[in-house]
């Protein structure tokens, strides 16, 4: 298995040298939302002295620097690849060989970020610079924060990936990957820190999945709940995580079925 | 005499290529400083053409013959020399010019794939200013000669590859101009669609007068349809005038192929002329033009009853083009001065 | 000018026939926008729980300004995306000469060839959002600010459409740009609050680089009657440079892409 990883990676790697620029704005899009949204909540806070709830204007900055990494490495996009792949016809051979196509994704995924993380780090400097973010970091938050950052980007990986199997029965899967993406607009941790949501709309986004996947991972990191509490969110990324699992195999083998008898 | 309605004279384009060689050291150094080279595409040619020729461009790949139809209708600005197309200088474009002219590209699409091909007439109709009246009778001719009925309102992108070329040299004509630069009009089609669309240019020019300037690498569409090449190579014209006489001057020789009965001898074959091609019977000879009927004569007196067969040919215009490519010297005189 | 008109209309008809025979597609197409717009809307909603007042702007105003935004993404993914996106393909495909065959303005059919004509949604959405914003302030609406939206909001349609084609043009240098538009569109987004809320770079970076600052902004500001003579005389001024400047340009990368001597 490891020697298939290697294989994969260098062959990814060679394909990432023709993509300087799209590499680029991976970074650029990774930091822009979070920025955006960090200056509205901040406009909030200074109106209401400083000060939003649990969130002083330090904790905000803190939350959103920690959204840019967050957001960089667990961004997922093989909705729209995999779509693409079946149109043009690419999937076949991949089923054809004795390796599941999920590993091409992982490899393609880890690489990705991997490098562009460099580029990110940087960017995040200079924002908790401008704008004071205060971190209240133990050591086990980073700890407990990294784990938390794999949870969610596995959880975004998988799910990203039911919704882009949906593929395999129409090629109208922009408009249901639209409806996923705004859904997590909302409540995955971007636009507002999960704390923050208006009363109902935090009970749902602690109900849906979305929340695990950005939103936990960076309070975790900037230093925000106790350790009892990040636990219990952690435990929430875990169950999404078997759903996300359970999930994935049953749409994965439904998909197949469904493509190979209108014929691959 | 009326005005020639192509005149070209010392067109000349030079492209400036940016060099780079290979390797990492090459293309940081290329970054800081550039290294061109002068690529002549085209060198002083000159000729022109009367209303109503068709005129066939002829040379190999890289020749300059799309360059030098790209000047002539306004898409490349030459780096020196001077045309006249319909009366005016082609890259400046103007409105009357453009009306006036067409060039279709084989391989090109200039339709919108996803609509019928009606509705992309219907923007070409208004783009080109034609009355309703005009438009329609022009359309329905070249349905007519072009068979495109059915053709015009599906998507152009369900079309085959050849109803969508019938389609495009449609769009490429709707507004009757009176000089078509054809880029290789038969690329890519099966034998049939290439006689349907020779067949449709030599109408065009018949019906409508209009002069055809036309580049191929297809040896028939130039033998269908052209009385007068222009050959090309390394962007210098090298021949101008009709087909027949450069095979005349490149290929002075004739070609005479002998099939022999069983036990025939053949030894004295080689000193009548130079053996191309020998196998058991069958022997091909090429002999000068002007021996040829003496030697014809000879083959027949001393094989008598040895002789199964013969024939007497000019050489395959193929071979008399690849000769002129090759850079076998032309005669004098080749090109008017 | 009736010709470019009558081709206008032609450019419309025929796609909007075209999205018609995909009416599926053209409803999912209407939902999306609809969840997007109303997302964003609650995005807001969500922001104002806690306050009644964000740098100096009210609920109402932000409205506004949503809607404004999304009137501007609304023309910009209405005609101008789909046309350079297209002409781009043409550059990359060597199609582009049938353009230049045209006797019509080269720069015209580049820019408005092609409409994806589903984005009037968009439009009018972002119509709807302003005027229920609008409604909502206390303040009335005078022909004056009435006037006075209107001509900032043509002039953020313009500043757009020059970044674009300017964005485009380099095509004919460097061929693919699609990543240089799509740059562009990373920071269009940051069009939807007042750009008085982000820090200095950022909002130099949207009122001149990209200029979605200004074009989405001013006109929110000017329906309340927040726009003064100077600033109206500034954005009128800067427009028509920008106009001037990026015709020029396409110019230039048309000469060039002919191999005109400069």
């Amino acid at each position: 298995m490891i020697r298939i990883y290697r294989a994969l990676l260098t062959n990814q790697i060679q394909i990432m040298s023709q993509y300087r620029a799209q590499m680029f704005l991976y970074v650029l899009f990774s930091f822009i939302r979070p920025i955006i949204f960090l200056a509205a909540w901040l406009a909030v806070a200074d109106s209401q002295g400083g000060q939003l709830g649990a969130f002083s204007r330090s904790d905000l900055a803190a939350y959103y620097v920690v959204m840019i990494f967050v957001t960089h490495l667990t961004t997922s996009w093989d909705m729209y690849e995999f779509e693409y792949e079946i149109r043009q016809g690419a999937l076949s051979p991949k089923l054809l060989r004795p390796l599941h196509p999920l590993h091409y994704s992982i490899v393609a995924n880890v690489l990705w970020k991997g490098f562009t993380s460099v580029a990110v780090i940087p960017v995040a400097v200079i924002v908790a610079i401008t704008f004071e973010a205060r971190f209240t970091t133990d050591a086990w938050h980073v700890a407990l924060g990294s784990v938390s950052l794999l949870l969610g980007a596995a959880l975004q990986f998988l799910f990203g990936w039911v919704f882009a199997l949906v593929a395999f029965w129409t090629t109208r899967v922009h408009a249901f990957v639209t409806l996923y993406q705004r859904a997590g607009f909302i409540f995955a941790g971007q636009i507002a820190p999960l704390a923050l949501l208006p009363g109902p709309l935090q009970a749902i986004a602690y109900g849906l999945p979305f929340g695990y996947m950005l939103g936990v991972p960076a309070d975790i990191l900037r230093g925000g709940p106790d350790l009892a509490t990040a636990l219990l969110l952690m435990g929430g990324q875990v169950v999404w995580l078997a759903v996300a699992v359970v999930l994935y195999r049953a749409v994965w083998s439904a998909g197949l079925r469904q493509y190979s008898a209108v014929g691959a | 005499m009326p005005e020639p309605i192509v005149r070209v004279a010392g067109l000349t384009k030079v492209y400036r290529v940016h060099e780079r060689e290979e390797g990492l050291g090459a293309t940081f150094r290329s970054v800081l400083k550039r290294r061109f080279r002068d690529v002549p595409a085209v060198t002083e040619v000159t000729f022109t053409i009367e209303p109503g020729e068709v005129v066939g461009f002829l040379g190999p790949n890289g020749a300059g013959k799309t360059t030098t139809l790209k000047m002539l209708a306004g898409l490349l600005y030459p780096t020196g020399g001077e045309a006249r197309v319909v009366g005016h200088v082609p890259w400046r474009r103007e409105g009357a010019f453009l009306r006036q002219m067409t060039l279709l590209m084989g391989n090109r699409s200039q339709l919108v794939w996803d609509i019928p091909a009606a509705d992309s007439f219907r923007v070409l109709q208004e783009i080109y200013g034609l009355a309703d009246e005009r438009y329609r009778a022009t359309l329905a001719e070249l349905t007519e000669l072009l068979e495109l009925g059915p053709l015009m309102h599906k998507p152009v992108r369900n079309l085959s590859l050849g109803e969508r070329m019938k389609v495009e040299f449609a769009a490429g004509l709707i507004h009757s101009p009176r000089v078509a630069f054809l880029d290789e009009p038969t690329l890519g089609l099966d034998v049939s669609m290439q006689a349907r669309i020779r067949r449709f240019v030599a109408e065009l020019n018949r019906r409508a007068g209009t002069t055809i300037l036309l580049t191929s690498h297809y040896m028939d569409d130039i033998l269908a349809l052209c009385k007068r090449v222009l050959v090309i190579h390394h962007g210098r014209l090298l021949y101008d005038g009709a087909l027949g006489e450069l095979a005349q001057r490149m290929a002075p020789y004739k070609v005479i192929r002998v099939v022999l009965r069983d036990g025939a001898a053949s030894a004295f074959l080689d000193e009548l002329g130079t053996v191309v091609e020998r196998d058991e019977a069958r022997i091909t000879l090429r002999v000068p033009r002007e021996l040829a009927g003496e030697r014809t004569a000879r083959i027949v007196r001393e094989l008598e009853g040895g002789l199964a067969d013969i024939s007497v040919e000019d050489p395959p215009i193929e071979e008399v083009i690849d000769r002129v490519f090759a850079g076998e010297r032309m005669p004098d005189s080749a090109v008017p001065a | 000018m009736g010709r470019y008109l009558r081709l206008l209309g032609l450019f419309v008809r025929t796609e909007l026939q075209f999205a018609l025979e995909y009416r599926f597609n053209l409803l999912l197409e209407i939902m999306q926008i609809v969840v997007v717009s109303g997302t964003s809307v609650a995005a807001v909603l969500i922001l104002y729980a806690y306050t009644e007042v964000m740098n100096g702007w009210s609920l109402p105003q932000m409205v506004v300004l949503l809607g404004v935004f999304y009137m501007v993404q609304g023309v910009e993914e209405l005609v101008f995306q789909p046309s350079f996106q297209r002409f781009m393909e043409h550059v990359r495909q060597g199609t582009l000469d049938f353009v230049l065959l045209k006797p019509v303005s080269s720069q015209f059919m580049v820019s408005f060839r092609h409409f994806q004509t589903v984005q009037t949604i968009q439009v009018a959405v972002g119509l709807v959002i302003t005027l229920y914003g609008v409604a909502q302030l206390a303040t009335v609406l005078t022909v004056g600010s009435a006037a006075a939206f209107a001509l900032t909001l043509a002039c953020g349609f313009v500043l757009i459409y020059a970044l674009l084609l300017v964005l485009s043009t380099l095509a004919f240098w460097f061929v693919r740009v699609d990543n240089i538009l799509a740059l562009f569109w990373a920071f269009i987004d940051a069009g939807r609050f007042p750009i008085d809320i982000y820090p200095g770079w950022l909002r130099l970076t949207m009122s001149t680089v990209v200029p979605v600052g200004i074009a989405v902004t001013v006109p929110a500001k000017a329906i309340v009657g927040l726009v003064d003579l100077q600033t109206l005389g500034f954005v009128l001024a800067a427009t028509a440079a920008a106009w001037l400047f990026s015709r020029a340009f396409w110019k230039r990368g048309l000469r060039a892409y002919t191999g005109a001597s400069a």
